[in-house]
């Protein structure tokens, strides 16, 4: 898979220009509400996938990539909006660059584009899977089941596995009615052969007895075995057609098509009443026919997807999925209709082997009459017949069934009204016929039986070719079932495994013995976790949101893992972060670190504090955080780094915007101090509502560097540390100057230097205000990493004070006595 | 690297092979129509099962 080098972004968005340098390593971005971190994840999905998932998810109709990716003032200019990405594709090795405009989603630039980029990174755009939001989080966690199984068999693309089984299920259904229509065929062509030869099985024994008496009357030798190359009339034929009209056999094709009629009126009768009371269901109810009529459109129209483009109404979507999972959103919608249209289909199939029954019948008395020259009786099975032929495949489907309603009501097989007579008038014609000469009867009978065996021959040919078929396809089906069924149980109890052992990690404090359990049932997806060994409930039944929002991440991570194993290299987090309560979210950055060495996490949060404690956890560093401070519509996010800062301010004063220079400053130490306040432990006066202002954080805060200083010297000298003292008596001074310099500690009882004055200063009399401030600041960074002091541990008595790089590290510990 | 329809679909052609219950001709083009990824339709399916099996039906 891939890592990001770096990222150049132009114009998509809300974000105008923008250089990301995340050299393969995680990557922390903050900023309050609205400054533009999730453009950035939107930038940077775009680039890899050619999608952006906000864009193109649910509740976003009339929302496309193409019309609301660029930014909002260069809609009309699509080609300057764009995305240039450079990886690492870790397999290869290979740093790549890829480029993909707005205008074209689809056609990426890659440079070098050589095949194997090219495979590779068609790979990465088909995991749209690699970012998660929040909205994605809480669809795993605070679903019903079915939705859950849904999102998650989304997440896996289990929606190509169920395609792959429908497929297969189809396919062994068609077989199967083509089975059954075979099997029919050979039942008619069977009837008709025992009819012909008088015999009430047909084991070879009978066939031969039959058709010996009548060789022997030829004085044709006897046939001694019946093989698939026996010929019955073997011995009669020349190349000229020999007359096959058998009187007796007529007769009997006759009598059964006779005796069959008194049959019809009732037959199929129950499957037709069935197909017409369900046709009536369909016509009291307009929307289940609506969804019947949609449901059959729909299904051809998601066989013929091929592209973007809708085959059903030519509407172009933004790439082919969205499209497919729009309809099959509308087929799952009909389920009740889908039941309905099996029954309809089902009792139709039976139905028309029925009529292939009636239409075996047919075709010898039809021969017979065209024998005996009754050409308008023998039109009129003609017709029947291709009427009969007509019906079947129109039994087979819904729509052919509704426009055959009426007849359905009626008599369905269509008898001729001519028929009895007509029949009686043959049979009569026939019989009033001299018997034929034994010899003839011999030959005509040799002759009749040659053509209905060889047409039984071939019937049972067919049947044993879809016999084959359906079998097969069923084989198939069965193997494909339970394959699947083995390999997802397989996969959710991996994936439930992860889920709770990322979730202890997380929470180890408080539930060291958390369990959960995945149950995979008929299209459902039940997750069940432990609350406090009180045992199994639905996520949001007691949990806090903290942790159902921890449990929606652990979640992820667990199917990523079991989804991409060694190659989960890269997975962007767009605020989901931020719910992961404070007492834990060191843990959460050491299970990253910990369980994903090789993954490079893109993680946004609007909490600045967080964005600095994922630095502290040594999860990021300065060089691979980006602070947003704010967005405008014109430059896009504002970030906000340490020297930028400085420079913001310097350009204000350099255009004698002391209001602007003095709000930045203010804003910043307000952030710094919040943030050192924590870091260093320091001790306002307790507010309930941590509501502090800046006057009351940073004296305390320099009150308790100036503490820990004290604590570190008397460690260094307890330990006999003496170039430790030292060090710590240098920057313990170099504070001290500076907090003068700034007045910090005057300001609550001298407003002359309180900041609520400061934007009525003048340039000159602020500039000295701004250098102070920041030498003071730079007292609680590392000169080297850039990252703020912090003291560890968290908890309990300090024991040391340290940066993030370890250039720092100042022991607080004194030696044991 | 393989996709879990892929990893099923590898194992679901070899589970096949060894039940003998199909054709090998057909276990091979069913082979080749699920090394092309796409989209599997039942009509490709039916005409890929009925293709004549090896031996005296052909």
């Amino acid at each position: 898979m891939i890592k990001l080098e770096h990222a150049h972004i132009e114009e998509v968005r809300g974000i105008r220009n923008l250089d990301l340098d995340f050299g393969r390593q995680t990557f922390a971005i903050s900023g309050p509400n609205g400054s533009g971190k999730s453009g950035v994840i939107d930038a940077i999905e775009f680039g890899l996938t050619g999608q952006i998932g906000r864009l193109t998810g649910r509740g976003t109709k009339g929302l496309s990539v193409s019309e609301h990716g660029p930014h909002v003032d260069k809609t009309k200019f699509p080609d300057a909006a764009f995305v240039q990405l450079r990886v690492l594709l870790t397999g290869m090795g290979k740093s790549v660059t890829i480029t993909r405009k707005l205008k074209s989603p689809a056609k990426p630039k890659i440079e070098p584009a050589d095949e194997d980029v090219k495979a590779a990174l068609a790979e990465i755009a088909d995991h749209p899977e690699i970012v998660l939001s929040r909205r994605e989080l809480l669809r795993f966690i605070l679903v019903e089941p079915t939705k859950r199984s849904e999102e998650i068999q989304a997440l896996l693309k289990l929606e190509e596995i169920g395609q792959t089984r429908s497929a297969l299920n189809t396919a062994q259904n068609k077989l199967q009615t083509a089975q059954r229509t075979a099997a029919a065929q050979v039942q008619s062509c069977r009837d008709a052969l025992q009819r012909h030869l008088q015999i009430s099985t047909l084991r070879s024994e009978d066939v031969l007895e039959a058709v010996n008496k009548r060789r022997e009357v030829r004085d044709l030798p006897e046939i001694p075995e019946l093989t698939p190359d026996t010929k019955l009339d073997a011995g009669l034929s020349g190349s000229a057609k020999l007359p096959d009209f058998n009187k007796q056999s007529a007769l009997q094709d006759l009598k059964a098509l006779s005796d069959a009629v008194s049959g019809f009126p009732d037959l199929g009768k129950t499957e037709a009443a069935r197909i017409v009371a369900d046709l009536a269901k369909l016509e009291a109810d307009p929307a289940l026919f609506a969804a019947l009529q949609r449901r059959s459109f729909i299904e051809k129209g998601l066989d013929l997807v091929e592209g973007p483009e809708c085959p059903l109404c030519d509407q172009q979507w933004e790439d082919e999925q969205h499209l497919r999972d729009h309809l099959k959103a509308k087929l799952a919608k009909s389920d009740e209709a889908g039941k309905l249209q099996q029954a309809l289909v089902s009792n139709g199939a039976a139905m028309a082997q029925k009529a292939i029954r009636v239409v075996g019948l047919l075709g010898p008395v039809q021969r017979v009459a065209e024998g005996q020259g009754e050409t308008g009786f023998a039109q009129l099975l003609t017709g029947w017949k291709a009427d009969l032929e007509g019906l079947k495949a129109k039994l087979t489907t819904v729509e052919g069934l509704a426009a055959l309603k009426d007849r359905l009501t009626a008599s369905w097989l269509g008898i001729p009204k001519a028929l009895p007579k007509n029949l009686q008038a043959l049979t009569d014609k026939v019989q009033a016929k001299p018997d034929q000469t034994a010899a003839l009867d011999a030959q005509t009978f040799l002759t009749t039986a040659q053509i209905r065996l060889a047409d039984y021959r071939e019937a049972a040919r067919k049947k044993k070719t879809v016999d084959v078929a359906w079998t097969s396809a069923k084989a198939a089906y069965d193997t494909y079932c339970s394959i699947m069924d083995s390999e997802l149980n397989t996969l959710y109890e991996k994936v439930e495994e992860g889920f709770t052992a990322f979730y202890r990690a997380i929470n180890e404090d408080d539930e060291a013995k958390f369990t959960a359990k995945l149950t995979p049932s008929e299209g459902r997806l039940d997750l069940d976790v432990n609350f406090y060994e009180r045992g199994l409930f639905p996520p949001g039944a007691y949990h806090s949101e903290g942790h159902q929002d921890g449990m929606g991440v652990c979640l992820y991570l667990a199917l990523m893992k079991r989804l991409f194993g060694d190659r989960f290299t890269l997975a962007l987090l767009d605020d989901v972060v931020m719910s992961v309560d404070a007492g834990h979210r060191y843990q959460f950055c050491k299970l990253l670190k910990t369980n994903f060495p090789d993954t490079q996490f893109i993680i946004t949060t609007h909490d600045r504090l967080w964005a600095e404690q994922m630095k502290s956890a040594g999860l990021v560093t300065a060089k691979t955080s980006l602070a947003l401070h704010s967005w405008t519509i014109d430059t896009g996010p504002l970030v906000e780094s340490n020297q930028e800062i400085w420079d913001e301010i310097g350009a204000a004063l350099a255009k004698g915007k002391v209001e602007v220079a003095a709000a930045a400053l203010r804003h910043h130490l307000e952030y710094a101090s919040r943030h050192l306040a924590d870091q260093l432990g320091a001790a306002p006066q307790f507010r309930a509502d941590g509501n502090y202002e800046l006057g009351e954080l940073l004296p305390s805060v320099l009150a308790r560097m100036k503490d820990l200083y004290s604590k570190a010297a008397q460690a260094a000298q307890s330990w006999g540390n003496k170039p430790e003292k030292e060090a710590v008596a240098n920057r313990k001074a170099a504070l001290s100057t500076s907090a003068g310099a700034s007045g910090v500690e005057q300001w609550v009882v001298n407003k002359a230097v309180h900041y609520n004055e400061w934007a009525n200063f003048g340039r000159k009399d602020f500039e000295p205000v701004v250098a102070a401030f920041k030498e003071l600041l730079g007292c609680f960074r590392c000169e080297t990493c850039e990252s703020w002091v912090y003291v560890t541990p968290r908890h309990g008595m300090p024991e040391s004070l340290r940066c993030a790089c370890n250039q720092i590290s100042l022991n607080l510990k004194l030696k044991p006595k | 690297m393989a996709t879990l329809q892929q990893e099923i679909a590898e194992k679901f052609l070899a589970k096949l092979s060894e039940s003998k219950q199909v054709d090998a001709e057909i276990i091979d083009q069913l082979r080749t129509l699920f090394a092309e990824h796409k989209r599997l339709k039942a009509d490709d399916l039916v005409s890929i099962f009925s293709v004549p099996a090896g031996g005296d039906l052909k």
